[in-house]
């Protein structure tokens, strides 16, 4: 998918709206502590404002592409927020699997059909590789993974 | 009396609920604890928890679990603790003066209140010292404090933190002694030594381990204690050379609010006797053991904040 | 001289080499999973090694760390996720490398230069390391400032597309860094009334965001792998002893890559993030084909992992003779030492010389077993990576990071962190901001804060205090340094961009 954008205004202007979050609350922070991101910031607008000029003067690209399909990019940006928000409510373990199952088998349906039976030969595997790393990092690493609601 | 199912139900009730009540007191612990570090491993904190975990596990009987939760010099975890953890006892945390008491008055957004929690005990303190190097020509404190009323905000002292343990008490010395020096704050005891030893500051107010790990190439001028550190037995006390500082970094570990007396006491008791056990590795590194409970805690921390608050408040 | 040697026998048991070869392993492995650090392998071993004696100990620890730094390279060979932050270079040429289907030879060569970089930092220890360690000291706040600005510098090489988007880059990186309590006022800035935020943004958690996440997001949404597999692989396997020839064939990268790591490894606090940066942009500056790094050249390879692994006895300069931890992972080692009553210093060596003779010597031997150990398991995670199908690659890669990430503190929020970085990355790298200004902006922004505002406070009685930033003379040399720097990577490419036009045309039409 081809979007029609001149990169190099895009660029500026992320820049100033990054610049704009940073610069508000600067009122509750303190001299010392302040000194340093202004000069940053500083520096930041600027360049953002160069690059908007330079977006207007001699762009260096006036398209960007998307390579692949982007319903696949958004569904799997969205699959792996809803990862990290499960866990602490489903617990890792299960949040991790059920997310194995449902992106191996939303990935591999882009070739073909995925037929139960194929899903059937991937649980082992799924499985193992979801439990030998869970059991790494809780048992070897003593690492506390959220429990959620069952375990 | 006559059998009804009331009386069935209220002598079931009765013995259930002794029966619970002594399920509940009778033996804590019984599923592993969990000891939060709010800093990184390899630290101070870090390597004195590491120290009593045997000696905990022999005591409690139980697994102890040590973990790291860093970030915001401690803040992020004990505000998470305070917000979230259970007080059951199964769950304590490391704590560490004065960085409880100044974070919340100093940054709106800490997460945390310095009285929200139960603190069980506070098991050692690392007196602050004034540390010069070898070379320097400060041979006492009196050098020093004459050279700084001749030159105002020349000497620069490094240390770590802003507003910490280092910073609170050489802010004291200054009204003390009525002189102007410089601090310059450094991101851990870790860089003081560089710093020290490349002579990019006249000194350093940091901890008396640092005058312990650098024995012999440092001079320590003075020590915030009450008595002589028995690892420094040279260092003179501020008190002996006539200022009235004592003061330092106490470490210790809490409990939510809430959690049973008697869970508390077996962690005192606990921590007791890992005291005893670790003290001959820690003494000569520079910490003082310490041994304070209880009504004690509440002295400490109201003598702190009475000596720090105002101090905290005016940087506000 | 007869320390050494009684240091060799007591390390050549069999106890001490299974452990340098299960640590090395062990380090690999740890090394290579995005999301697990050297740091991290290293605090996870720490208390398994209170029940060792303290020679093994250390000697664990000091393969681990091998192993680990080692071990980085091979995800940022095969899936452009450096594995450990020391290893971000690697991707530059590793990636594209393997993408051309010579992933097998640009592993081989991260091995060949891991193993000299190893022993070429053992080397250094063992001989140079009173002197090393002076200069290590002399590195006060002014010049800590400049070092940071001369790493800055990079940005402005790094990024042969458009020098505005990756000096933008660069500062939303410093900016990132911000975020969190600041080094010097203690206050929080920018966490929007959030207490976890005050933890600010870690390092490995950007590095994952940026890097492996758009991948990631690259595969899924391609609907295929990156790399090319099976039939077109075996038209270009190259033999290791090939490899081996074309990298000695060219000393002067490993000897500068070496020295560069070694000097920069003393540095207290720039660490070992900052050695592969420097020896790769190095390299290419004095190479005679600068236009091919980034391409899938060898060298560039050579001269990120060789700097890395000198790193790792490197930095035990400042550690072993003075206390003062060179990088992360040497703070941990502290520790140990600390808790085996054993004190750095003059008496580490004299004392304990046995002790701490073996110690180094371990390292030596770590790095030479990084050489099977590599190979074998190179060739084997290699195959592993080729055959396993994208659909199961995404998830699988997906869980160790998110693993990783939360294992470091212990915090969702950082995994939280991670996925918005990488989304943001994703689409960044579309508009032509790429994720190595950021991350270096994000290593070096805290160094810089720091450098600066505390020589602005010592100079509070100075007429002048900016001149303190250049009063001692290394602060001048250094600043000299990046002047220098600066201007030979700006001006030939202003110069192309004024007299070779068409080239400018072709450069950069449609680049991202």
């Amino acid at each position: 998918m081809i979007v029609r954008l001149n990169t190099d205004i895009a660029a500026g202007v992320l820049g100033l709206v990054f610049g704009a979050l940073l610069w508000f609350p600067r009122a509750d922070i303190g001299r010392l502590s302040i000194i340093f991101p202004r000069a940053i910031l500083l520096v930041l607008t600027l360049i953002s404002i160069a690059l908007i000029v330079k977006g207007f003067i001699k762009p260096s690209g006036r398209q960007i592409e998307i390579s692949g399909s982007p319903r696949r990019l958004v569904t799997v940006i969205i699959g792996f927020f809803l990862w990290w928000g499960l866990v602490e409510v489903l617990g890792f373990l299960l949040t991790t699997l059920l997310a194995f199952f449902a992106l191996t088998w939303y990935l591999a349906r882009v070739e073909t059909v995925v037929t139960w039976q194929r899903m059937l030969t991937w649980t082992p595997v799924i499985l193992v590789l979801v439990g030998v790393f869970y059991l790494t990092f809780k048992e070897v690493l003593n690492v506390r993974l959220p429990s959620g609601l069952f375990f | 009396m006559t059998f009804t199912y009331k009386t069935l139900a209220m002598s079931v009730t009765a013995v259930a609920a002794m029966g619970l009540a002594g399920l509940a007191q009778a033996e804590y612990p019984e599923e592993d604890i969990t000891y939060i570090i709010p800093f990184d491993p390899g630290g101070e904190s870090d390597v004195t928890a590491r120290f009593q975990e045997p000696i905990l596990e022999e005591v409690l009987g139980v697994s102890v679990n040590v973990t790291h939760r860093p970030g915001g010099g401690g803040a992020v975890a004990w505000s998470e603790f305070q917000n979230s953890a259970e007080p059951d006892g199964y769950e304590i945390i490391g704590v560490n003066i004065p960085h409880i008491i100044g974070q919340p008055i100093q940054r709106n957004d800490a997460g945390y209140e310095t009285d929200n929690w139960r603190i069980v005990t506070f098991f050692h303190s690392t007196p602050n010292a004034l540390i010069v190097s070898d070379d320097s020509p400060y041979d006492t404190l009196e050098d020093l404090v004459e050279d700084a009323k001749e030159n105002p905000e020349a000497i620069t002292l490094g240390g770590s933190g802003t507003y910490s343990a280092n910073h609170l008490d050489m802010l004291r010395f200054e009204k003390e002694a009525g002189i102007d020096l410089t601090y310059i704050p450094f991101s851990g005891t870790g860089p003081l030594k560089g710093a020290l030893e490349g002579g990019h500051v006249a000194g350093i107010f940091n901890y008396t381990m640092l005058g312990t790990e650098m024995a012999d190439s440092v001079k320590v001028l003075a020590v915030a204690a009450e008595e002589r550190v028995k690892a420094l037995p040279d260092a003179p006390t501020f008190k002996e050379q006539g200022y009235d500082i004592v003061g330092g970094a106490y470490r210790g570990v809490a409990v939510p609010k809430g959690t049973p007396e008697d869970v508390v006491a077996t962690l005192e008791d606990a921590f007791a006797e890992a005291n005893r056990q670790i003290t001959e590795k820690q003494e000569p590194l520079g910490f003082v053991m310490e041994y304070i409970t209880g009504d004690e805690i509440d002295e400490v921390m109201a003598m702190l904040v009475e000596a720090y608050g105002p101090i905290l408040e005016e940087a506000e | 001289m007869e320390m050494l040697l009684e240091a060799l026998t007591a390390l050549l048991t069999f106890e001490s080499i299974l452990t340098v070869l299960v640590g090395v392993s062990a380090g690999l492995f740890i090394g290579a999973m995005p999301g697990l650090t050297a740091t991290m392998a290293l605090a996870m071993l720490l208390p398994f090694t209170f029940s060792m004696e303290a020679l093994q100990g250390l000697i664990a620890l000091g393969a681990v760390y091998m192993g680990s730094i080692y071990g980085g390279a091979f995800t940022a060979i095969l899936i452009n996720t450096p594995g450990t932050p020391s290893s971000i270079a690697t991707t530059f040429d590793g990636y594209p490398m393997a993408r051309q289907g010579r992933a097998y030879e640009a592993l081989a060569a991260a091995t060949i230069a891991s193993v000299v970089g190893g022993i070429v930092g053992v080397i250094f220890l063992l001989i140079l390391a009173p002197p090393l360690a002076r200069l290590a000291v002399a590195f006060g706040p002014s010049e800590m400032f400049w070092v940071a600005m001369l790493g800055l510098t990079l940005v402005a090489s790094l990024s042969s597309d458009s020098l505005l988007k990756g000096l933008l880059g660069g500062c939303i990186g410093i900016l990132l860094s911000t975020i969190g309590v600041s080094p010097v006022g203690g206050e929080s800035r920018f966490t929007f009334g959030y207490p976890p935020l005050q933890g600010g943004i870690e390092l490995i958690v950007a590095l994952i965001g940026l890097f492996v996440i758009p991948e990631l997001l690259t595969m899924a949404a391609e609907g295929r792998g990156a790399l090319p597999g099976g039939s077109e692989l075996r038209k270009k396997e190259v033999s290791i002893a090939k490899i081996a020839k074309h990298i000695f064939s060219k000393p002067a990268n490993l000897i500068r890559s070496c020295l560069i790591g070694q000097v920069i490894a003393i540095i207290p606090g720039a660490g070992g993030n900052v050695t592969s940066l420097v020896a790769y942009n190095e390299a290419r500056r004095f190479s005679k084909d600068p236009k091919s790094f980034g391409k899938g050249n060898v060298d560039g390879v050579v001269a990120s992992e060789s700097s890395n692994n000198v790193m790792v006895a490197g930095s035990m300069v400042p550690l072993l003779t003075l206390g003062i931890p060179g990088a992360p992972p040497d703070a941990i080692i502290l520790g140990v030492l600390l808790m085996h009553g054993l004190r750095p210093g003059l008496d580490l060596f004299t004392q304990s010389g046995v002790l701490t003779n073996g110690f180094i010597l371990s390292m030596g031997l770590a790095a030479l077993m990084l050489l099977p150990v590599g190979l074998l398991g190179g060739r084997l995670i290699h195959r592993v990576v080729i055959r396993t199908p994208y659909y199961f690659l995404v998830p699988s890669i997906a869980m160790v990071t998110i693993l990783g990430t939360f294992a470091l503190r212990n915090s969702m929020l950082d995994v939280g962190i991670m996925l918005i970085l990488g989304t943001a990355g994703y689409f960044l790298r579309l508009i032509g901001i790429q994720a190595a200004p950021i991350v270096l902006g994000l290593i070096l922004g805290g160094i810089a804060e720091q450098g600066y505002v505390q020589t602005l406070m010592a100079a509070v009685v100075d007429p002048i205090p900016w001149l303190r930033l250049v009063s001692n003379p290394l602060s001048m040399v250094l600043a000299g340094l990046v002047v220098l720097g600066a201007a030979t990577a700006l001006v030939p490419m202003w110069l192309a961009r004024k007299g070779l036009l068409d080239k400018v045309e072709e450069d950069s039409g449609g680049s991202s």
